[in-house]
């Protein structure tokens, strides 16, 4: 005794492939479910290819473990936003980020927010002037030093300022609302950021390490690196980036960790 | 760099005790040079009289202002400070002691204390209540304050002069002043017009009653005037003052920009600051700048939140700043060169201020 080994016809108890449509021996249909024999998944979170999003650290509303599947093509997070909605922090615009796929890559696009994106930079990160990063709870913009003339006025007065010091680029804390907050021109090549004994120190800050980051100038090109900080460095992004398994983000307040089912 | 001659640790060239075993450093050049303000200038007749002129402190509030408490200073830096350790009159067994014999218990919890302390890091207890007490009667702001505005008799104004103060510290040329008013700059002749800094119209000074006055002529450099130490001053949105060689320009509270559809503008968090001092360093230029939180900042060479390492004419501990309902004030501590605020538009000279003006410093006698 033993068991067919195939969809039997309900109407003439042949043997029926999977993949017919049809009985061969009696012509009756057969149901959908028998014609494939396709695998699903228990759940939709096992699709490969598919990211979800993991909110590390978020909108009080939303609760943190919040994760997001991406299984649309593109997935709008915002403060008014359906699909990804932080409607209690006010750091994110009504349409923030677009999470969307390219074919199999997975990519965020800022819809042109006020505030921005910043992705965790993977040890070193090349900056531009105007590039603004996050180090612990703090944020801070790349400047360049100011172009002021040393020549006399028109009446051949010459301004009397403090000594000045060569400085290639500096570093301007912003605070929240949008002012400037602490300003550290470089001295050498290089401003050293932490909570302690640093070229800028936040020995308030809970969320930064000893030493966090530094930025460095080499020839005319700039790069952050961060120290193997314990809670990382996030660079804004310009424009779109491709995602991958591991990346961290903050939109707003809302840290984000993307995971990619292999 | 220091190497300390007895445990061999490398200090920082302005310490005066070895962070390794807190034996006493040898001193390099960490003396403040003089910034020709004479010596005796502590000797100065100075006037008792408050002016009313802003940027001083509100006679309402100077009293209180002056007599809020304030931390014990060393304004000259090169002042040895206790070098010897405090006798050991109860110490601990000597398995409990600490390695080395460079700290003393504490009176008040028996803690190991470095001998270059002078509060207790476990506790706080001052280690020289007694000498601290000393100092800070000595030097009750109070008595300055409350001093009678006796009324003087009009001056002799034939008499009214500015002192050039020379960079040793000795007199110079004296510029007489006269009854009505006496214009100042490059193009008055005299040692004046060799100062590139000094605008062709610089300052005009007159006499008001018995008290001198000297008004700004909307020149590019300004003028500038020593403040009182222990006398706070009040900062408005723009002050300039300097210490040392220093251009400091304060900025007052940073008031939070607009936001857009509801957006706040993300940043690091604001504790609640009072303003900003930025340093500056061209017309339209600052360079490095520090937000002032609600505790208020200390400035100092050596000692404070912002330091000028690098700037000899700024004392260890120069000048604070800080609030109280809800001004902003900036105080100096004593310092060897003093704190200077810029006039703005005019002010009333007290007699024997030292004015700046230019790259030369002027004391006003009359």
């Amino acid at each position: 005794m033993e068991q067919a080994r195939n969809y039997v016809c309900t109407e003439c108890a042949s043997s029926v492939p999977s993949g017919h449509k049809f009985c061969g021996a009696c012509g009756a249909s057969v149901p959908l479910e028998a014609q494939t024999l396709e695998t699903r998944f228990f759940g939709a979170l096992q699709a490969p290819g598919k990211a979800r999003l993991i909110v590390i650290r978020g909108d009080e509303a939303m609760g943190e473990g919040l994760s997001y599947l991406l299984q649309a093509t593109e997935h709008v997070a915002g403060r008014e936003a359906d699909q990804i909605p932080f409607p209690s922090d006010n750091w994110l615009s009504p349409i923030h980020a677009n999470f969307l796929y390219r074919g199999e890559k997975l990519f965020v696009r800022d819809e042109g927010s006020l505030n921005g994106v910043y992705i965790r930079t993977r040890r070193a990160s090349p900056l531009q002037i105007g590039d603004q990063f996050i180090c612990g709870q703090q944020l801070f913009r790349v400047d360049a030093t100011p172009k002021d003339s040393s020549g006399p006025e028109a009446d051949q007065t010459y301004f009397y300022s403090s000594p000045r010091r060569p400085s290639p680029f500096r570093i301007t804390q912003i605070l929240e609302g949008g002012m400037d907050g602490i300003v550290c021109c470089a001295h050498e090549q290089a401003v050293q950021i932490g909570r302690e004994d640093c070229d800028l120190n936040f020995p308030d800050d809970v969320h930064m390490s000893p030493r966090h980051a530094r930025v460095e100038m080499s020839g005319e090109s700039l790069t952050l690196i961060d120290e193997n900080s314990q809670n990382g460095t996030y660079v804004r992004i310009r424009g779109e980036r491709e995602l991958g398994h591991g990346d961290y983000l903050f939109l707003g307040r809302n840290l984000l960790r993307v995971e990619v089912t292999a | 760099m220091i190497v300390c001659s007895r445990c061999s640790k490398e200090n920082q060239d302005h310490y005066r005790f070895c962070l390794g075993c807190g034996a006493e450093l040898p001193r390099h050049s960490a003396k403040p040079r003089s910034f020709a303000v004479p010596e005796t200038q502590g000797a100065e007749p100075s006037s008792p009289k408050r002016d009313t002129n802003a940027p001083r402190a509100r006679g309402a509030h100077a009293g209180a202002l002056a007599s809020a408490p304030s931390v014990e200073m060393d304004p000259t830096p090169a002042r040895a400070v206790r070098a010897e350790p405090l006798s050991v009159d109860d110490p601990l067994p000597r398995e409990l002691a600490p390695l080395g014999d460079e700290t003393s218990p504490c009176s008040h919890c028996g803690a190991q204390v470095p001998v270059n302390f002078r509060f207790c890091h476990v506790c706080g207890n001052d280690l020289h209540a007694v000498s601290s007490t000393e100092a800070s009667s000595s030097g009750a702001p109070a008595e300055r304050v409350s001093a009678p505005a006796v009324a003087e008799p009009r001056p002799e104004t034939k008499r009214a002069r500015l002192v050039l103060i020379q960079p040793d510290g000795s007199e110079g040329e004296a510029f007489p002043l006269s009854g009505g008013r006496t214009l100042i700059g490059r193009s008055t002749g005299g040692v004046f017009s060799n100062d590139a800094y000094l605008s062709p119209e610089h300052a005009e000074f007159r006499f008001e009653e018995d008290q001198l006055v000297v008004k700004d002529m909307e020149s590019l450099n300004g003028i500038y005037i020593r403040i009182e130490p222990d006398v706070p001053i009040e900062l408005f949105d723009g002050t300039i003052f300097r210490i040392g060689q220093e251009i400091l320009r304060f900025e007052g509270p940073l008031a939070p920009d607009p936001a857009p559809d509801g957006t706040q503008y993300m940043g690091s968090p604001h504790r609640g600051f009072l303003g900003r001092v930025s340093l500056v360093i061209g017309r339209h230029a600052t360079g490095n700048s520090y937000p002032v939180p609600p505790q208020g900042i200390y400035l100092g060479r050596e000692r404070g939140d912002v330091l000028f390492p690098e700037d000899g004419y700024v004392s260890g501990l120069h000048c604070r700043i800080h609030s109280e309902v809800g001004h902003v004030f900036l105080t100096d501590l004593g310092s060897s060169n003093g704190t200077f605020v810029r006039v703005s538009n005019e002010s009333f000279v007290p007699k024997g201020t030292f004015v700046l003006m230019g790259q030369q410093l002027f004391r006003a006698d009359y």
